[in-house]
């Protein structure tokens, strides 16, 4: 059983007929307002549909449409992949930079043997580690050892042993 | 061209860190010296030129002459060897290198008598001198340089 707002829905939409279109307009209080209130349906369903309905593409445009839709979204994630993978890093700055950090590591390797040398300046002078005389040839013998620093020589000194005859200076 | 300078710079560079590393063998000159004051003095021998101050001023010679002598170049810095004159001499032994210098051994005849031993870690570039005994008038000296 319908009620009233539904056969009015469609008595606006023309879908009643017969003995059901009969009884519900028999069944209108003021059935001229009730068709000017058609008419104005009528015409506000036709403004609608003629200002929103959705234009019904052709083939040849649509083809042109999704075409063009294809090209912009490569284009754009073409430029996206560029922006992606593109580096500062190039080959020839990668050489150059490899070039130079091994050259300041090398002038940093010979600064660092170049300071090395200063700490072998103990041992730059010659060392004397122990020395002995004969007790039984030199009884009076003594050893002494210095080192002469200004001129890089070291000296040891024996003091009493056995005097020897200009002989013995012989080639 | 900017790639093979690239190449070149740590090139060379490596040549010269190496260059500046590597060491060669070396010489050691022994001599055994008669220092005397004479009226007229003879030239100091070559080999002694470059401690001619030292000798003048801590011996009190004006002349010095070599009786004896011995130049050996070290490998191993284990060989040894033996400085000679008429009646001294002088034997070398080398017991090990060191990034200073050689270890060495020294011991001083007079004939088959042992004067004088003693152990010196001889520098490459400090020469060693010793006071040996009264010869004469003079000084027996001897002198260990690394040529």
């Amino acid at each position: 059983m319908k009620t009233f707002e539904e056969k009015w829905t469609a008595w606006l939409d023309g879908q009643l007929s017969g003995r059901e279109l009969s009884e519900f307009e028999a069944s209108l209080p003021d059935k001229a307002a009730a068709e000017a209130e058609k008419a104005d349906a009528k015409k506000l369903s036709a403004l609608l549909k003629r200002e929103l309905g959705i234009s019904a593409l052709t083939n040849e445009e649509f083809f042109s449409h999704q075409l063009h839709e294809r090209i912009r979204e490569s284009s754009v994630s073409s430029v996206e992949r560029e922006a992606r993978g593109s580096t500062w890093w190039t080959i020839p700055r990668l050489l150059w930079t490899g070039t130079a950090s091994l050259t300041v590591f090398l002038i940093f390797t010979m600064f660092v043997m170049r300071d090395k040398n200063p700490t072998e300046e103990s041992q730059y002078l010659t060392q004397i580690l122990n020395a002995r005389v004969d007790p039984v040839v030199s009884p009076n013998a003594s050893v002494s050892m210095f080192e002469v620093k200004q001129d890089r020589v070291t000296v040891l000194w024996t003091e009493g042993l056995q005097s020897l005859p200009a002989d013995y200076a012989a080639k | 061209m900017g790639r093979s300078l690239a190449f070149l710079i740590p090139f060379v560079s490596l040549i010269a860190v190496a260059a500046s590393g590597s060491q060669g063998a070396e010489t050691v000159w022994s001599g055994l010296v008669i220092a005397e004051n004479v009226v007229q003095p003879q030239p100091i021998p070559t080999e002694l030129t470059r401690i001619e101050g030292v000798l003048k001023k801590f011996f009190g010679y004006n002349q010095f002459q070599v009786i004896g002598q011995s130049q050996k170049t070290l490998k191993t810095g284990q060989e040894d060897w033996l400085a000679t004159s008429k009646f001294f001499g002088l034997h070398v032994d080398a017991q090990g290198e060191s990034a200073a210098g050689y270890v060495l051994n020294l011991k001083l005849y007079k004939e088959k008598e042992l004067l004088l031993e003693t152990d010196a870690k001889l520098s490459k570039r400090s020469p060693l001198v010793i006071k040996g005994p009264q010869v004469g008038s003079g000084q027996l000296l001897l002198v260990l340089v690394i040529q």
